[in-house]
């Protein structure tokens, strides 16, 4: 086998090769065959040489610093709020950024809109409409919790001092529940405690009222889930518990179990 | 469903932020100016956040720069439509390349060490100079350093027309150095 019997001959293609060597794209093989084609023909070597300064020159060309401003300007585009005002609105000119960001606006306000026509199909009553639209604020907002702890010993003691009150907080991680934290919401005009557990990308919020005295207990928790969001109540002790989440109503079913048995042995 | 606002931001942060210094570069060397750029990459990254859920893994530089590079195009269409004037087609282009080549290339060619000590502006000016589609992926590779198979893909050209035109942006960088002094 000839060592150049895999080269073009054509000079414009064994030029792409050149730059293919100088840019790491051959094989091994291939590099091999440039590279002994290289070393017996002077021209082709100038050529390389020149392939290469040139690629040096360009290499040391200074490159545009990201300032820290325009990289917090861009960072903020996420957060979407704060998308307005910008001080290069009028350099855009015929570029019409405005619409591009109505446009994202619209499609926040139609995913919002969506949970909202989730939560309002379960709004049987208003108690479990404010449950649903407190669930729907903490997934809105920058934090899920008010305490943010996987610690039930820093969770409760918080929520007590806040409200005086505090359901069970169990350790369910094991189980692969995480506890991000507590938080208080205020359904009908109470302030009301609420764990938030984490299953994978899903939040869990568990809302756990006083009972009303001479309400109907319900021992077997109740799935009152409907299109969209889950959601099971319950009652236990001194408590009534909602738990609501976006995961399917048999995955919230099977915390609700958990917790159940965890804060029983507890 | 109802988190993905939050992942959104979180995989834009992820995605796009790390990679806003060549989508910076890239948008320098396309608009030719690095207020322009700024524009068009804050609009690319707009877009960029919008189309997030599209990304589906992979170079997540290569897919910003194709949105970066869309982005330039509209916006050079709209505020410099001279600066995209073609003469004739891409393959009149690529001729009018070749044949500048052939002219230029003597036997001896301009010296390696005079291409190496040539100066920044005279060289950030015939990169300027080069027409888009050889600047573009002349860009993509020498300063952004992709690989030949992304800007074949994020240009949706065959690998062979991204080493030609390579082998061309070169070849016409080398000779304007080559002769300027």
């Amino acid at each position: 086998m000839s060592e150049e019997n895999a080269l073009p001959t054509n000079g414009t293609d064994l030029r792409l090769l050149l730059h293919a060597l100088a840019d790491g794209e051959l094989d091994a093989a291939t590099t091999l065959s440039v590279e002994r084609r290289l070393a017996g023909d002077p021209a082709l070597a100038a050529e390389y040489a020149r392939i290469l300064a040139l690629r040096t020159a360009i290499g040391g060309l200074p490159r545009p610093d990201v300032s820290d401003a325009f990289r917090a300007r861009i960072a903020a585009l996420a957060d979407g709020e704060k998308a307005t005002g910008r001080p290069t609105e009028h350099r855009l000119g015929s570029f019409d950024w405005r619409a591009m960001a109505a446009s994202i606006l619209v499609t926040a306000a139609v995913a919002s809109g969506a949970t909202y026509w989730a939560t309002s199909r379960i709004a049987q009553s208003s108690f479990v409409g404010e449950i649903a639209s407190a669930q729907q604020r903490s997934l809105l907002a920058a934090s899920p919790v008010d305490v943010a702890s996987s610690d039930r010993h820093t969770v409760k003691p918080w929520l007590d001092a806040r409200i005086g009150m505090s359901p069970p907080t169990v350790d369910l991680s094991k189980d692969g529940y995480v506890l991000l934290g507590g938080r208080v919401d205020v359904i009908e005009n109470r302030p009301v405690p609420a764990l938030v557990y984490q299953l994978r990308k899903h939040l869990i919020t568990l809302i756990a009222a006083p009972r009303e005295s001479g309400s109907e207990p319900v021992p077997v928790a109740k799935d009152l889930s409907t299109g969209g969001f889950s959601l099971i109540h319950w009652t236990e002790g001194a408590f009534s518990y909602w738990a609501i989440s976006d995961i399917s109503a048999s995955e919230l079913q099977e915390f609700v179990t958990r917790f159940r048995a965890a804060a029983a042995a507890g | 469903m109802a988190l993905s606002g939050k992942s959104s931001a979180e995989r834009f942060g992820e995605v796009v932020l790390p990679h806003l210094a060549d989508a910076v570069a890239f948008a320098r060397w396309l608009t030719g100016s690095r207020e322009d750029a700024e524009d068009v990459v804050q609009e690319a990254c707009l877009k960029a956040y919008a189309g997030i859920d599209t990304y589906a893994g992979g170079n997540a530089r290569a897919w910003l720069l194709a949105i970066v590079r869309n982005v330039s195009y509209t916006w050079l269409a709209k505020n410099r439509p001279r600066a995209l004037v073609v003469v004739g087609d891409l393959a009149d282009l690529d001729e009018f390349a070749a044949g500048r080549e052939t002219e230029t290339a003597d036997p001896e060619g301009p010296e390696a060490a005079l291409i190496a000590k040539a100066d920044t502006a005279a060289l950030e000016a015939a990169i300027a100079d080069l027409p888009h589609p050889f600047r573009e992926v002349l860009v993509l590779r020498d300063i952004n350093g992709l690989t030949y198979r992304e800007i074949a893909a994020m240009l949706g050209v065959p690998l062979g027309t991204v080493m030609s035109r390579l082998s061309r942006a070169r070849g016409l960088l080398m000779s304007e150095l080559g002769s300027e002094r």
